[in-house]
């Protein structure tokens, strides 16, 4: 296995999928940002984009905070400074990779 | 990986998904040439005149922009499209930056155009050129800040840049003859503080009207979110 090669096995798993890597480069930019607006520039419908969510709050990238705007439930997600470290560290990575 | 880095800079743009950015900037040029305009049509003592109004006047006008764009983010743009809080870097260091680079522009403007009144045979161009060129400078920040998330906003920015030129390009005497007679700006040539006036009430009117059909536009394109769990 080369460097390349090796660097890319390296990637982490959680972030790499398309899905999960839209969602975490958005939140990267913000300090916040609710699940409508994640809807909106992602274009996943509600479950998918709740799966991703899921799987991201479970590897501790991410962390969700259940509120209300008025009487409407909204639910704010922000990038862990874990997410962050991560995020940062895997683009490196595919920096080098490619 | 560039799809990775075009999709962190989604959220700046988004800031101006409906118009709002443009209508502020809009409205704070408007502001500044409806003062220039008292100032240029008031007599020398008059409370335009006074540093004090200046300074109400951006408090007064800061305060609308601030609490308008905050109204209209949260009762038109949330509900539609979403939520986005900004990190400090993007609302207190960016803006802070634009502004110094602003003022340091303009202060340079005006210090080129005071220092041109005292030369002998000085021409039309170097009087009214600074305005056209700080003007295409508005351009560019434009373009790169606003028009490239949008493409009919490029039209704008073409609209804008022949303004530009054109007020560099116009004669004297009919710049001039916007600031009237009684004006009295000490080593500033009226031709100058008229190519101002001329450049921030154009560009002025043009963000507003940009801002104006963006927003009816987003306003056409999107509903408020249904009322349902996530």
């Amino acid at each position: 296995m080369n460097l390349k090669t090796r660097k890319l096995a390296e990637l982490d798993r959680v972030i790499h999928e398309p899905g999960r890597l839209m969602i975490v480069a958005l939140l990267s930019a913000v300090e916040q940002a609710d699940f409508l607006y994640l809807q909106h520039e992602t274009e996943m419908n509600k479950g998918t984009l709740s799966s991703h969510l899921s799987k991201l709050e479970d590897a501790g990238y991410i962390e969700v905070t259940k509120t209300y705007r008025g009487k409407i439930p909204q639910t704010l997600l922000r990038l862990t400074a874990e997410g962050r470290q991560a995020f940062t560290q895997y683009r490196r990575r595919m920096k080098e990779a490619l | 990986m560039n799809q990775v880095e075009r999709m962190m800079e989604r959220p700046k743009l988004y800031y101006n998904i409906d118009g709002v950015g443009e209508l502020g900037m809009g409205f704070m040029l408007l502001c500044f040439a409806l003062l220039q305009w008292l100032q240029i049509n008031s007599p020398a003592g008059a409370i335009w005149h006074r540093v004090y109004v200046l300074f109400l006047w951006i408090g007064v006008m800061g305060v609308v922009i601030h609490y308008g764009s905050e109204a209209i983010k949260k009762h038109i743009t949330y509900p539609r499209t979403g939520f986005v809080e900004y990190s400090k870097r993007y609302t207190v260091w960016h803006p802070a930056v634009i502004a110094f680079c602003t003022s340091a522009l303009v202060a340079t403007g005006i210090a080129f155009v005071a220092r041109s009144h005292w030369e002998t045979g000085r021409s039309h161009w170097v009087l009214t050129t600074p305005a056209g060129l700080i003007g295409l400078v508005v351009v560019v920040a434009y373009g790169y800040g606003i028009a490239r998330s949008v493409r009919w906003k490029w039209a704008v920015a073409g609209v804008m840049a022949i303004c530009s030129v054109a007020i560099a390009l116009l004669p004297e005497g009919a710049i001039g003859s916007m600031t009237g007679s009684t004006s009295d700006f000490g080593a500033i040539s009226s031709a100058s503080i008229g190519a101002w006036l001329l450049i921030i009430m154009l560009y002025g009117a043009i963000l507003l009207i940009s801002g104006g059909i963006s927003f009816l536009l987003y306003i056409h394109r999107t509903q408020p979110a249904a009322e349902t769990a996530e």
